[in-house]
């Protein structure tokens, strides 16, 4: 299992995968919103995303670990 | 001798020869069992397993490797430095490792001596330096038998800034005088297993009376938040590949490196332009596959800094990084690309911007680091740097932050734009709230005044896309993304061969 972090804080704006699904490396899992940008939380690796632990409207803090993706 | 002379075997060493070799080989890792042992305990490599890695085979000239302490030790192998010279894929170096088996790596009265000796031949034949700093500073042994006061090293090592390329090599515990060898170096690698700081445990506790591990001291997680050292690595392994990287940026004779998909660049900035995107893949689509190597990476992270090869010819990378502040440029983000800019210019390496600012921070936070001092450093470094460079504006350009960043003024080689180019001398809801105010304060329904500043800023964008913009011929050209490497390499191939230096063009920040 990998985790996946923000990069930034912010607010949760979006959740672009649904969980369960298969995701490719790279692809945008949610995008979080901060100094009037969406910053998109990308998936490290092609897999499985395992499950996001943030709803939409959410405070994220820098570093936070926003989902999990299962590899292959 | 007459023992000698009737030697029957003539393979076998003379009496004088036999004695050398047996002081040679005594200060082999083979030949110190306990030594090795120490190291295998903690899960280090020793200093001449660390030189070995580095250069090619046989190509390892040593230095003073028959010197022995001052203050006479159990063990003092090589008074507890290994160096010299030799060469890495063919290409001159000079290698230094502070032996930790030897009284935890300190620096002493012969050591000393040696550092200061390499320095001169690393000055005189302009080789790139290699330095394993490891150890706990002076070794209080020897307190009686030299005034530390006397000892040249530091002020030699300061004196190479500039000079010649400078790497130094954290893989433990390394506090003071190696610390500061450490901290005179261009660039720093640190493994995890590293603790770094200008004072070790013992000073700690006496001066402020806490008590601390030198790994809760100085771990290289926090060096690397604040920018102290360059590149974390996993261990010892990965720091000789990444030092092997590193010298490929300061040869003219890399072989051109396999073409990344230069057709991804096309896609990378969306076409949402408030979504962000990582400049790190635009860096991926321009580089030759693996020669990415980025200084710095969580520190000041507003911008990427990363050296590169193009088609084999080393170049420096100054980005901004909208995932960060949206690219937003604050102090540690400008002293990060300020420092850049010298080290590039300083090796004659060329350089690259690519430019998506909103500008300069803003706010009372920002200021209250003195943004208007540090975003000043990299004018001042581009400036009055000599080595070429170009500017490619992938999105936004606006205010002081695209002056910054390699706009006409500072006089690029090539300034090309996206299509995806955005311009303002500032950033333009601001402008409008300006230019507009009496008209804009007159509509007393917020939202309808929102609106408006909306359409001004609009109309205001039209003006500056980049078309509009190179229709005025403030960019060279507009490019395809997916032909910015073929761009790069055409900047590239077009700059005269890199002068032969005899002395130092410009000296370093060591910020």
């Amino acid at each position: 299992m990998k985790e996946v972090k923000s990069q930034v804080s912010g607010i949760v704006a979006a959740i672009e995968s649904e969980p369960g699904s298969s995701v490719e490396a790279d692809q945008v899992i949610l995008l979080i919103e901060s100094m009037k940008m969406e910053i998109p939380v990308e998936s490290p690796c092609a897999g499985t995303l395992a499950e996001v632990l943030v709803e939409e409207g959410e405070s994220v803090t820098e570093g936070q670990v926003v989902a999990n993706v299962r590899e292959g | 001798m007459a023992d000698n002379d009737n030697r029957k075997d003539r393979q076998e060493p003379r009496s004088d020869l036999a004695a050398v070799l047996a002081a040679k080989a005594a200060t082999l890792d083979e030949n110190r069992p306990d030594a090795l042992a120490k190291r295998k305990k903690t899960g280090h490599w020793t200093a001449r397993r660390n030189i070995e890695a580095l250069l090619d085979s046989e190509s390892f000239q040593e230095y003073g490797q028959l010197a022995r302490p001052a203050f006479k030790l159990r063990d003092g192998a090589a008074d507890g430095l290994v160096m010299g010279i030799g060469t890495v894929s063919g290409q001159s170096v000079a290698v230094a490792a502070y032996d930790y088996t030897v009284h935890a790596g300190t620096q002493a009265t012969i050591n000393h001596t040696k550092t200061d000796r390499l320095f001169h031949v690393v000055e005189n034949l302009r080789l790139p330096l290699i330095f394993w700093t490891e150890g706990g500073g002076w070794r209080p042994h020897e307190n009686n038998i030299s005034p530390r006061d006397f000892e040249e090293t530091f002020a030699m090592m300061a004196k190479l800034s500039g000079q010649v390329p400078t790497l130094g090599i954290v893989a433990g515990r390394c506090f003071a005088g190696n610390a500061n060898v450490a901290g005179l170096c261009d660039t720093l690698i640190a493994t995890r297993k590293a603790a770094l700081g200008m004072a070790g445990p013992p000073l700690v506790e006496s001066a402020l009376g806490i008590k601390l591990t030198p790994e809760e001291l100085g771990p290289p997680e926090v060096h690397e938040a604040a920018g102290a050292i360059d590149i974390l690595v996993e261990d010892e392994a990965e720091a000789v590949e990444v030092a092997k990287l590193y010298l490929s940026y300061f040869r003219q004779d890399n072989p051109p490196g396999e073409e990344p998909d230069v057709m991804a660049l096309r896609d990378v900035v969306p076409e949402n332009p408030r979504r962000a995107y990582d400049v790190r893949k635009v860096i991926n689509g321009i580089a030759d596959v693996g020669s990415v190597l980025e200084l710095r990476p969580q520190f000041g992270r507003a911008a990427v800094t990363s050296l590169i090869r193009v088609g084999g010819r080393p170049t420096g990378v100054l980005a901004n990084q909208p995932m960060y502040l949206a690219g937003a440029m604050d102090s540690p983000a400008c002293d990060k690309l300020a420092r850049f800019i010298q080290l590039c210019d300083a090796h004659d390496i060329p350089m690259l911007y690519l430019c998506d600012t909103p500008g300069l921070m803003v706010g009372p936070e920002v200021e209250a680091t003195a943004l208007v001092r540090h975003s000043s450093r990299i004018l001042t470094a581009a400036v009055n740097a000599t080595t070429p460079f170009m500017t490619v504006v992938l999105r936004k350009a606006y205010g002081l932050g695209y002056y910054m960043m390699g706009s006409l003024p500072v006089n690029p080689s090539l300034l090309v734009a996206w299509p995806t180019a955005e311009f303002g001398a500032m950033g333009l809801e601001g402008a409008v709230k300006i230019t507009h105010k009496q008209e804009l304060d007159a509509i007393a329904d917020q939202k309808a005044r929102l609106q408006r500043e909306r359409e001004l800023a609009d109309e205001i964008r039209a003006r500056n896309t980049a078309l509009e913009v190179a229709g005025r011929f403030e960019y060279d050209d507009v490019i395809d993304p997916s032909e910015t490497r073929a761009a790069v390499l055409k900047f590239l191939k077009s700059l005269p061969p890199v002068p032969l230096r005899t002395g130092r063009k410009r000296t370093i920040d060591n910020w």
